[in-house]
């Protein structure tokens, strides 16, 4: 009888599936309109904690965290957790007046403490990317009274208070920080913002309640009170076809980082386009300027003449990415150079020339320049899929084809993640050329990738490994420079001088953009990053 | 007496049979036992084999820049997980926690290993059976009804079993995608973890299976057809359908009972690509994010799991092989 009972059994486990795929269809079938109160956000990657210093990280804490600042379209910072700030004479010294009555989600009071406790709490780690931009100059931060706390400088910044915009520096609960677990606070931080984290499945999504309690909007921000929608599900779609796809077919009303070849039939589709052009260091590539072929300027400021950059961008990027020359700082930045940005245009002849005289004046059969028997050779490791998207790869792999004209054999390796973190190629011996960007609200992003590098305080994120004390003098400079158009100077000035040397050169400006569908009205990009923000936002008929 | 002794000898039978029964029992969890050390230590090493430093790699993805980092930035890294003590300490440490059930904790989350793999385990393993039951229908389906049958029918339907088994998932989990969900629109493009989402992923494994079992069933179902006993049947008055899936099936399906042991494995690592193409949650991204980021704990745990899990559906096929064999209860 044996036979039978597994015969049933068989049986049984067919007709259940069969039954559950049937409920599956018809329930697909039946999908009712989306619920008014969610809004279905369709993001690219999934960071491993909430909070932290990289750009994942910020995009989503801005949803729940409050900073002390908020940036404008103008690019000023405008009250948010505080009311207004001044700075002493020396400018050494910054007092911050904070909103009365505003409370953390645990209901402890946002106070001069609390936020006096997050300065420490940043620079001790707590965000690696705030600890960058604090150190070198930021001393210690103390409460005066309830509500105002004085932060101390040991130089001046005279764009301290604008930094303090990026989510990196997003304000959180002094007891949650102290009482909880870490893991606690890496899977739901406790700010004061118009949302919540409710939930997180990891692997899916993050669902962000609204806090019904909110007091504390941005001075840039459209309305007052809570937000108009009750919930935000953030899910984690990592193919670009994916998320355009769910916002056709209605199952998503938000969608992040719309591949640029996708960028004309969305917008015909009749969904609002929204793109922000990220300051700070662009898409860029570094030279390592320590080893050869690259530690001889001219042959540097060959392998730009190489490259029609500008006709790569173009093509690759279908007029939705924008070039960019500047090597340096992205023309979103305050204190942009177009002369640096203009510096080398597409000149195959010229570059021949210097590699000629530099002594690069042989080929080899397969066309590579060669010297005293050594090829013309780069090694070019890019971070694929992390810090590079697939628009990214492409432009990098029209650089390799023109370089080959002059006579450069670049090995481009796309890094995995796994070698990307642990820092297979971050070292001097490990490559010669370098892409990568970095986000900012200023060219003070300057300071921190252009540095020296010394023994008691190395900079790895001098990716050129280029150590100028001149040019981080004027770099210093300018941060420091009392009046805005001094500085704009200085650091057009410190601009010329990495195109002189030709220390890095500019590819393509990173963008964050998003795609909105015509049923959701009022998402804007906040504007020190470029993240969406939803507190506005409301679903229409 | 005779009838004295006739019980003590069946009673020494069974005693017998207790030993035997028991001895293989013992030989079985200690097979387990070696095959789970094997693959705790083959992860183990495999991670510590990967080139760069992980204190770096924690701190980079804490950071979002990839960058080299001063042993001070480092330090409180390398304390708190122990990753300057030798390598034969950690792993003594590490086979240490797993005796006690202990997997350790993430080096990015924060929190133990079980409980990350517990909330992602019940999505793989619905994905997984969901697959595997798919695969039956599928292959008992397209056997029963081209098995045997006349020249071209019988050929036809082996190359189907053929270019079924060698579909690469991830083309076919695109191919699926791009039709059903984005082009008739007949599923969610964004599946996630609901119940509508899991037809399109389980179809991705259950094709490939379903060819695969079927090559290997429709030759003994085809010789099966042949047996005297077929032939009885239909004497008595037995219909086709009837006896193809009452007789001829449950002899030529042994092999696939035996494979089926094997897919929960392999629809396991198959769920790695599935769960990437349809952006659902579950163990397998799990597994490619925790390589991603180096995160050693989270990676052995859910290779030692996975390990587990064969084991355990090995021993289930030995069962199931009783059950529909009953010769092999007898010997």
């Amino acid at each position: 009888m044996a036979s039978s009972r597994i015969r049933r059994t068989l049986t049984a486990a067919s007709a259940a599936a069969m039954l559950s795929m049937l409920a599956a269809c018809s329930q697909a079938a039946a999908a009712a309109p989306q619920d008014d109160d969610t809004i279905v956000y369709a993001h690219q990657q999934e960071p491993q904690c909430l909070f932290g210093g990289w750009i994942e990280q910020a995009y989503i804490s801005y949803q729940f965290l409050d900073n002390l600042f908020s940036l404008d379209e103008n690019g000023e910072a405008v009250p948010w957790l505080a009311e207004d700030w001044s700075r002493s004479e020396d400018g050494l010294t910054y007092t911050i007046d904070l909103q009365s009555g505003v409370s953390f989600t645990d209901g402890t009071p946002v106070d001069a403490e609390a936020v006096a406790y997050n300065f420490d709490y940043w620079v001790a780690g707590g965000n690696s990317t705030a600890q960058v931009w604090l150190g070198g100059y930021y001393e210690s931060a103390e409460a005066i009274d309830d509500l105002t706390v004085e932060v101390h400088l040991s130089r001046p910044y005279t764009r301290f208070i604008e930094n303090l915009t990026q989510s990196y520096f997003g304000i959180q609960s002094q007891h949650a920080l102290e009482t909880r677990t870490d893991e606690e606070n890496c899977r739901a931080p406790i700010g004061s913002g118009a949302f919540v984290v409710d939930e997180w499945n990891r692997g899916e999504n993050v669902i962000l309640t609204r806090n019904d309690d909110y007091t504390s909007p941005p001075a840039n921000a459209r309305h007052d009170g809570p937000a108009y929608v009750k919930t935000i599900d953030w899910r984690f779609i990592p193919e670009g076809i994916t998320r355009v796809s769910a916002l056709k077919a209605g199952e998503a009303d938000a969608i992040y980082d719309i591949p640029a070849v996708e960028w004309a039939d969305v917008d015909e589709g009749g969904y609002e386009l929204h793109k922000y052009v990220t300051p700070g260091r662009p898409q860029q590539v570094s030279f390592n300027t320590t080893r050869a072929p690259f530690d001889e300027e001219d042959v540097r400021k060959a392998f730009i003449l190489s490259l029609d950059r500008k006709k790569i961008v173009e093509a690759v990027g279908y007029g939705v990415i924008p070039y960019e020359g500047n090597g340096a700082i992205s023309r979103a930045t305050p204190g942009y150079d177009e002369g640096a940005a203009e510096r080398y245009a597409f000149d195959p002849d010229e570059a021949n020339a210097l590699l000629d005289a530099a002594g690069w004046d042989e080929r080899d059969e397969q066309g590579y320049r060669v010297r005293d028997g050594e090829r013309l050779e780069a090694v070019f490791p890019y971070d694929a899929g992390t810090i590079i998207n697939a628009d990214g790869a492409s432009i990098f792999q029209a650089v390799q084809e023109q370089a080959r004209e002059t006579g450069f054999k670049v090995d481009l390796i796309p890094v995995a993640a796994s070698d990307t973190w642990s820092g297979a190629y971050s070292t001097p011996d490990s490559y010669d050329l370098k892409a990568g960007y970095w986000t900012s609200v200023n060219a003070g992003i300057l300071y921190i990738n252009w540095r020296q590098s010394t023994e008691d305080n190395p900079n790895f994120a001098n990716s050129a490994f280029y150590d100028d004390p001149e040019l981080e003098s004027i770099i210093e400079q300018a941060n420091s420079a009392g009046d805005i158009d001094d500085q704009n100077a200085l650091y057009g000035e410190a601009q010329e001088y990495i195109a002189d040397h030709a220390t890095s050169f500019g590819l393509y400006d990173r963008l964050s953009t998003l795609g909105v569908s015509p049923r959701l009205a009022g998402v804007w990009q906040e504007h020190a990053q470029g993240g969406p923000t939803f507190y506005d936002a409301h679903f229409v008929d | 007496m005779t009838l004295t002794s006739s019980t003590e000898r069946r009673a020494s039978e069974r005693v017998g049979r207790a030993v035997r029964g028991g001895r293989r029992l013992a030989l079985r969890v200690i097979g387990a036992v070696v095959v789970l050390w094997g693959a705790a230590t083959a992860a183990f090493l495999a991670q510590i084999a990967l080139p760069g430093d992980r204190a770096t790699a924690i701190f980079n993805i804490r950071a979002g820049q990839a960058q080299e980092r001063t042993p001070e930035e480092l330090a409180p890294i390398v304390d708190a997980f122990g990753l300057d003590d030798p390598v034969l300490l950690q792993y003594l440490h590490y086979i240490g926690g797993l005796l006690r059930g202990d997997l350790g904790t993430s080096y990015q989350q924060f929190r133990p290993v079980w409980d990350l793999i517990g909330e992602q385990l019940a999505a793989t393993l619905t994905l997984t059976l969901a697959g595997i039951v798919l695969s039956w229908i599928l292959m008992v389906a397209w056997v029963t009804l081209t098995a045997g049958r006349g020249g071209r029918f019988r050929n036809v339907g082996a190359a189907v079993d053929t270019i079924a088994a060698a579909l690469p998932p991830y083309w076919l989990g695109i191919l699926l995608l791009l039709v059903f969900a984005l082009w008739l629109g007949w599923f969610p493009v964004m599946g996630g973890s609901g119940l509508i989402g899991i037809l399109l992923p389980a179809l991705t494994l259950a094709i490939p299976l379903a060819g695969f079992m079927g090559q290997s069933v429709r030759a003994e179902y085809e010789h099966t057809l042949d047996q005297p006993f077929v032939l009885s049947a239909r004497m008595r008055g037995m219909g086709d359908l009837s006896v193809r899936l009452r007789h001829v099936l449950r002899h030529a399906s042994l092999p696939a009972v035996t494979l089926t042991g094997w897919a929960l494995g392999a629809t396991i690592s198959g769920a790695v690509i599935v769960e990437q193409i349809y952006s659902r949650p579950g163990i397998g991204k799990t597994l490619v994010s925790a390589v991603g980021a180096q995160d050693l704990p989270v990676v052995t745990g859910v290779v030692v799991l996975v390990a587990a899990l064969y084991v355990v559906a090995n021993v289930l096929v030995d069962i199931a092989y009783t059950l529909i064999d009953s010769r092999l209860r007898t010997s």
